[in-house]
């Protein structure tokens, strides 16, 4: 029962295999089998947002993903590859200039949330920029300042950054 | 680092490659556990609630459960079909409206992401947000086994408090739901502490047509007023035919909040739930005297 499964992605740009039991949190296999510990576990139950990452285009959460469910090949996003990417380049600069940031722990699930839902490039508005950070708690900011981080990030996005 | 067992990490995880090959899975003597968007089982086996199963069976990669396709009046939606992916497609924003707005409410991104309508189905709660209207839209559910497929109308198919018509070798295939007819109109309304991520107090939907202030056809459904979402049968009987007056209004307001047994619990009180049983129906009712388009939305409410 429960053998070792193996898996090769492309995380954050980069090719990488590993072998993990199949039931085991996709949040566990970035954070302890691949030592990217950029993404957070906050509740572990789905409600607070921090563990989120980007599997093929999908923002999800990573504490309620069996690591064996995602394939080969997969390409995988984590907070880890903003920096790799001039649009996560430009919403880490609007973070920290909108000072959206206090003790930082949601941020690299919220941040994650804001880099999907502007490399869609579909229209915006102050409802659908709120709304897709519903997932996401933040018992800091109060938010206001990550709103205004991210409408500021979609005003100079690059148009050349399309799917994640 | 030392490494503790987490949620489901000493589960076995199944990944069959297509339907029948799930169901010869569930055909086993002891069969696994069917695990789609894990939006619930994960939570469940992570906060201790339920013991992780032996094997864990993936649905995700299934291409049979993902369709999502209309044929005359009515539209089969593949288990699998995530909210977001029911949320924007076409013919669900144009024949169930009603849907759009329930599965917009679910969780958030991530979670409407991940979760699938067959798994609302399957967790069986009675405070989802999804039963409610398929008992307004008179949804079929499909489920499969290797001995076949079998078609129940959703109010069979919801048997009593987190238990359905479901035997442990089935899946849920798709549910099929029909579109809201020419001149309806449906919509629905949520109270919880507050719009995302909350579990409700209380829900409902309506479908309903009016032709010059009469009531052709009224359906209402409640969600977290029974052990089951539920139609409100004596409330619909007495609405048809009638006039849409205040006294109509007045009158099915009482029945629904005379006809529902609801519980007490950690999210409202009995009181609560049959005065705003009430509520809802005079407010779904209303809409149509004031002539707006669809849903009433949601409400965050303290009781
Ligand atoms: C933060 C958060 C917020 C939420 N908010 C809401 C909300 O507002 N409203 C709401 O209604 N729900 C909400 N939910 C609950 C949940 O998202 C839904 O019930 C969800 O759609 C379940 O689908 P799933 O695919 O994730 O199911 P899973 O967790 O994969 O499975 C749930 C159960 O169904 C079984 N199952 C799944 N698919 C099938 C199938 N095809 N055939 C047979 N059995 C099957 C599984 O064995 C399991 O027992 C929320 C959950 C979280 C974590
Ligand atoms: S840790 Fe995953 S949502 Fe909170
Ligand atoms: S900054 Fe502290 S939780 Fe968001």
């Amino acid at each position: 029962m429960n053998p070792e499964t193996e898996r090769t992605w492309i995380i954050n740009g980069e090719k990488m295999s590993v072998t993990f039991p199949p039931g085991r949190r996709l949040l566990d296999v970035l954070r302890e089998d691949l030592k990217l510990t950029g993404t957070k576990e906050g509740c572990g139950e789905g409600e607070c947002g921090a563990c989120t990452v980007i599997v093929d285009g999908e923002l999800i959460v990573s504490c309620l993903l069996a690591a064996g469910q995602v394939p080969d090949g997969a390409e995988i996003m984590t907070v880890e590859g903003l920096e790799k990417t001039e649009g996560g380049r430009l919403l880490q600069a609007s973070y920290v200039e909108k000072g959206a940031a206090q003790c930082g722990f949601c941020i690299p699930g919220m941040i994650m949330s804001s880099y999907h839902l502007l490399s869609r490039g579909e229209p915006l508005s102050q409802p659908i920029i709120r709304e897709a950070h519903a997932g996401n708690i933040c018992r800091c900011t109060g938010y206001e300042k990550i709103m205004e981080a991210v409408s500021a990030a979609a005003e100079h996005w690059p148009k050349s950054e399309a799917k994640s | 680092m030392s490494v503790s067992l987490r949620c489901v990490e000493a589960s076995d995880l199944l990944l069959p490659g297509s339907l029948p090959e799930a169901l010869a899975m569930m055909a086993e003597p002891e069969p696994p556990t069917p695990l789609a968007g894990g939006t619930d089982l994960m939570v469940q086996c992570e906060a201790g609630a339920r013991k992780p199963p032996a094997r864990l069976l993936s649905l995700k990669q299934l291409p049979e459960l993902k369709g999502i396709d209309e044929a005359d009046d009515t539209i089969r939606i593949g288990a699998g079909a995530t909210h977001w992916q029911i949320r924007n497609h076409a013919d669900v924003k144009v024949g169930l409206p009603g849907l759009v707005e329930a599965v917009s409410m679910v969780g958030g991104r991530q979670i409407q992401t991940m979760g699938t309508i067959g798994g609302s189905l399957a967790n069986g709660s009675p405070a989802g947000d999804i039963a409610p209207y398929l008992l307004i839209a008179d949804a079929v559910v499909e489920v499969a086994s290797i001995e076949g497929t079998r078609q129940i109308p959703i109010r069979n198919f919801l048997i009593d408090y987190r238990k359905i018509d479901l035997k442990p070798n089935e899946l849920i295939v798709a549910v099929t739901c029909k579109v809201l007819p020419e001149g309806a109109k449906e919509g629905w309304r949520k109270l919880g502490p507050r719009a995302a991520q909350a579990i409700s107090k209380i829900m409902g939907n309506y479908r309903g047509k009016i032709v010059d202030g009469v009531i052709e056809s009224f359906a209402v459904s409640l969600g977290s007023v029974a052990p089951t979402a539920i139609r409100l049968p004596e409330v619909e009987a007495f609405l048809v035919g009638k006039p849409l007056s205040e006294e109509t209004i007045a009158e099915a307001e009482r029945l629904a909040s005379a006809s529902v047994k609801p519980i007490s619990d950690i999210r409202s009180t009995a009181e609560y739930r049959k005065w705003v049983a009430g509520r809802l129906v005079r407010g779904f009712l209303t809409s149509f005297t004031k002539g707006n388009e669809g849903s009433e939305g949601s409400e965050g409410c303290e009781s």
